[in-house]
């Protein structure tokens, strides 16, 4: 059983490697012990609370490289694992690549958590309600995953399993996050729906991508939404819906209907299963509105 | 904002000017000593284990692992310690659980260890064998004839200072009844009738500092307590009667208290960190996590609240009869009140010419109720302010004239036939229709909505001392704890103010409750302005009495103790009436509502502390604010789902909306130069005004807070 109080952290072994050979060495000591530490924000809440109970930490924070932002040759945009939430708003780069997107980080938490939290360990937590998941799955964003002697891929969408669970394998850590060049004309916007306080995860929240062609078509159309299932959710149906169309009223009534249907909410404090269902339905409709040009 | 005008006196020139907290400097740097701060040589560390059930008994428990794990000094249990209850008014908590527990969280056995992690690990050794029994979550279920008894010894609880009252079920905690007038008459002269019934949840009191103490045992045997407790002398109180040793062996020593809001009267951890310095003879302590607060401590009672009110036709009340049952939780200790009821007797600012008041506090298997800024009042504001709205929405008055038609006046009084003195709510009701621009067309979506409330000001007993000093120094010394509200900075205010000295010729001195010390009553009722403010007055009084033509006691040192006392007693007295006019937007396809614009019309008295007044108004209006749309601790089978600030939405600064603040000064309050009460006048009325102006833009009457979007939608959906 967990402790009832949480006032203080169990004791653990803490070790900070100056190289990613250092950190794989360490996972392999720590075996199903040990945990990977970036901001820090999630993992030491989790052991204040006694859900977590590592005994042996491994914090990133000296590895180098891993706290850039740059543009690929092929105009990709890639974003170091330990790149702040706060460098990720402010950053000028992505700005230019594409300004939702620096948007988007610029809704979490609270300033004091976005000057120390990092993509990298954004993703790995793996909140449901965590609001970058959307947006990265609406730009088609690639994770990069190193283990001893190799790097993989995985694509955002593929890579949130259930709550708190991705499709890491033992040893692995995520080192960047990689998004494709931006189409000419992409449009995006990302929508969290905050009904009771300002500072609070989102009770639905939507990311939308979209370019429209020379007739006013939907292509290229990416919908996700956070906080509707037990993982991030890409409303591919809805997307469906809207390829090759003109975003009418109509049409995106019906695609925000469809969301609607997808979803699979829980009842929490931040509203019944029912309520954020109806919520997907007016966010989905809502972000698509702000996407129709005039 | 209006200038004082006083009656008999003028008031001095001090007041006119923003206080500087004479405790600022030490809280702005972190010098200042908080309970958590405490630091003693040899000092242990205390945990507790905790009942996993809402309602067990206590089988067997083990205690040998826990005390086999090194670095423990003592391990101890309700049947090692016996049975010790304590409380604010009746005795009916205990230090350790002996025979049950009766609600998750209660605590069952308690660690004194060299570090807390040592102690935490011992409490999860300590093996307890319970047998689950039937449970009570709401009051309806405590109240059958045949619910279990959650409390079979309750006759051999003691009641400090008086009595309990006889109850018609033994799971009843106090009940009262007030009668006014002939109700069958007044209802017979109604031409409508309407009954509504209206919920209110659980509130945390969101103070930044959870619960924290020290005791130890000096060489003497003397017993010192560092409390996160605002009324110090009556912890000792408390504490002496508790532990059963003489009161003049309890020493509660001074510490900042880092926010209170009514939870903070009374102490849980003390006696049993007692219990295990005495065992351990070490000092010990223990600071309380924030879950453990707001899972075990004290909150704002759930209530419910039915109405039925009978009025004429073009809306003047005739009779009114209500019933309010409040869900008291596992225990009553946290409540002061004789009654056993969440406040005092509530008002209200109308003239009721017939009426009824029930109020039932009910034992639960949930956690304790307790006072809370306000206690009773901002349930009982919260339904009948949405009542009026709804009968004149009916009658199609409108309801500022509803108001007006019923606003108390001279004559007025309330449910007990008590007059008020110098009722001001016609004024404020004028006032809070001018500056609200009040009738004028808003756009579709948008409403407006008014909450109107009045309270009582606190009385007491306290005491001040003064000294002279051959420096030409004036030393106030005061037993009263600093939770917050600046009773020191104001102390040294009115004492400078009344000598006709410099603030820095003032020194406050705080003491430890003990006998030789002032006595204080503590923070609480909004007295300590008006009770502790006086007795500093009194001392400056007795003083002035040795001053010689000069302007200075001939024979210094000199030493002067000053004592005001104010009894609740059934003559008339002056009120704080307060009102809000709250303007809404309602997002109809979501259920969010967006308080726009807010005014806030006081009636305050004269304003000693200007900065923390205002701080008080607009501390109060946040409160009322998260109340109403945001703040509820969830309960589930006896479980609270959101034990933490994560979950539990206090409004932040960007949720606050602006805010208008109209102090109406120039009637003359019962305190030090006429002041009133600041820190309960606001919060209640938030909510109904809020929820009236949401019926007013939309049509949705919500009767249960939090006024949740989701409630909202569901409402405009009916």
């Amino acid at each position: 059983m967990p402790p009832q109080s949480g006032a203080k952290v169990a004791a653990f072994e803490y070790i900070e490697p100056a190289t990613l050979d250092g950190a794989f060495d360490a996972l392999q000591r720590g075996g199903e012990e040990a945990h990977l530490l970036a901001g820090g924000t999630a993992l030491v809440l989790l052991m204040r609370l006694g859900l977590v109970l590592p005994s042996y930490v491994v914090g990133l924070r000296r590895i180098e490289g891993l706290r850039e932002i740059g543009i690929s040759k092929e105009g990709g945009l890639e974003i170091g694992a330990l790149v702040t939430h706060a460098e990720i708003e402010r950053s000028a780069l992505v700005q230019r690549f594409f300004a939702p997107l620096a948007q988007t980080f610029g809704h979490i938490a609270t300033v004091r958590i976005r000057n120390q939290a990092t993509i990298g360990g954004n993703l790995v937590h793996a909140d449901p309600a965590s609001d970058p998941p959307p947006m990265l799955i609406a730009m088609d964003a690639e994770i990069l995953v190193a283990r001893r002697g190799g790097t993989r891929t995985i694509r955002a969408e593929d890579f949130f399993r259930d709550i708190f669970d991705v499709a890491l394998e033992p040893g692995e850590i995520v080192t960047a996050i990689r998004i494709p060049p931006s189409s000419p004309g992409l449009l995006g916007t990302y929508v969290k729906f905050l009904p009771a306080s300002k500072d609070d995860f989102a009770t639905v929240s939507v990311a939308a991508t979209v370019r429209l062609d020379a007739n006013g078509g939907c292509q290229d159309v990416r919908l996700a939404l956070g906080s509707v299932a037990s993982t991030p959710l890409r409303a591919r149906r809805a997307e469906d819906a809207l390829r090759g169309k003109i975003m009418t009223r109509e049409v995106i009534e019906a695609a925000a209907t469809i969301v609607a249907e997808d979803v699979d909410p829980l009842d929490d404090a931040r509203g019944s299963a029912g309520y954020k269902r109806e919520m997907a339905r007016v966010w989905t409709r809502r972000a698509l509105e702000k996407l129709v040009p005039g | 904002m209006s200038t004082a005008t006083q009656t008999s006196q003028t008031l001095p020139s001090i007041f006119s000017s923003n206080e500087l907290r004479i405790d600022g400097r030490e809280k702005v740097t972190g010098e200042a000593q908080y309970a958590a701060d405490f630091e003693l040589p040899g000092m242990l560390h205390a945990a507790f284990t905790t009942s996993p059930y809402a309602h067990a008994r206590i089988v067997s428990i083990d205690l040998k692992r826990a005390r086999e794990l090194p670095g423990v000094h003592a391990v101890l249990s309700g049947r090692d310690i016996g049975e010790h209850r304590f409380g604010r008014r009746f005795f009916d908590r205990p230090a350790l659980c002996v025979d049950r527990a009766l609600f998750i969280g209660d605590s069952v056995a308690a660690v004194a260890a060299e570090t807390r992690e040592i102690a935490e690990a011992a409490a999860s050794l300590i093996d307890v064998e319970y047998e689950e029994l039937p449970v009570i979550f709401e009051p309806d279920d405590a109240l059958a004839p045949d619910a279990p008894i959650l409390h079979e010894g309750i006759d051999r609880y003691y009641f400090h200072a008086g009595k309990r009252a006889a109850v018609p079920h033994p799971n009843i905690q106090g009940r009262r009844v007030m009668v006014k007038g002939n109700i069958d008459e007044g209802f017979a002269r109604a031409d409508r009738v309407f009954e509504h019934t209206f919920t209110t949840p659980r509130y945390h009191g969101g103070y930044l500092e959870p619960r924290a103490t020290i005791v130890w045992i000096d060489a003497a045997g003397i017993v010192h307590v560092v409390a996160t407790n605002k009324a110090p002398f009556a912890l000792r109180d408390q504490f002496a009667i508790c532990v059963g040793i003489p009161v003049e062996s309890v020493r509660i020593e001074p510490a900042y208290i880092g926010g209170d809001f009514g939870g903070k009267g009374l102490s849980v951890d003390e006696y049993p960190c007692y219990f295990l310095a005495r065992a351990s003879g070490r000092p010990v302590k223990y600071v309380r996590t924030y879950l453990e607060d707001m899972r075990s401590s004290t909150v704002r009672h759930a209530s419910r609240t039915t109405i039925r009110t009978g009025v004429t036709s073009d809306g003047y009340i005739t009779a009114m009869d209500a019933k309010i049952v409040f869900n008291g939780g596992a225990y009553a200790a946290g409540k002061p009140a004789p009654t056993l009821l969440p406040g005092l007797d509530p008002k209200l600012p109308y003239d009721i010419p017939a009426g009824r008041l029930e109020r039932t506090s009910v034992y639960t298997n949930t956690v304790p109720g307790g006072h809370m800024r306000a206690p009773g009042d901002v349930q009982f504001i919260f339904a009948v302010e949405s009542h009026i709205d709804m009968i004149a929405n009916e009658l199609r008055i409108d309801p500022l004239d509803m108001r007006m038609r019923n606003a108390v006046s001279g004559s007025g009084s309330d449910f007990e036939d008590i007059p008020y003195l110098e009722p001001s709510a016609r004024e404020m009701l004028e006032k809070m229709r001018s500056a609200s621009g009040w009738g004028k067309p808003l756009p579709p979506g948008r409403g407006r909505g008014v909450g109107f409330g009045v309270r009582h000001i606190g009385g007491g007993k306290a005491e001040v001392t003064l000294r002279a000093l051959p420096s030409g120094d004036v030393d106030v010394v005061t037993g009263a704890a600093e939770q917050g509200m600046g009773i020191l900075t104001l102390l040294q205010r009115v004492v400078a103010a009344g000598l006709d000295l410099e603030l820095k010729r003032v020194n406050v001195i705080r003491e430890a409750a003990m006998t030789e010390t002032p006595f204080d009553p503590g923070a609480g009722g909004s007295r300590q302005t008006h009770v502790t403010g006086n007795a500093a007055l009194d001392a400056v009084r007795r003083l002035r009495e040795h001053v010689s033509v000069n302007g200075w006691p001939k024979d210094v040192p000199i030493e002067v103790r000053g004592v005001f006392e104010a009894a609740h007693g059934h003559e008339a007295a002056p009120h704080g009436f307060c009102g809000f006019v709250a303007e809404v937007r309602v997002d109809t396809e979501t259920g969010v509502v967006d308080v726009l614009d807010v005014i806030c019309v006081s009636d305050v008295g004269t304003i000693l502390n200007p900065v923390a007044h205002r701080g008080q108004l607009a501390g109060g209006f946040v409160m009322g604010l998260g109340h109403a749309l945001t703040e509820e601790l969830r309960v589930r089978e006896g479980k609270i789902e959101n034990p933490s600030l994560a979950d539990y939405k206090l409004p932040t600064q960007m949720d606050v909306p602006p805010l208008r603040f109209i102090n109406i000064e120039n009637i003359a309050g019962p305190g030090p130069f006429g002041a009133k009460m600041a820190g309960e006048i606001n919060t209640a009325a938030v909510a109904p005004a809020i929820a009236n102006a949401i019926a007013d833009a939309c049509g949705a009457r919500i009767t249960s807070l939090p006024l949740t979007a989701e409630r909202v939608l569901a409402a405009l959906r009916l």
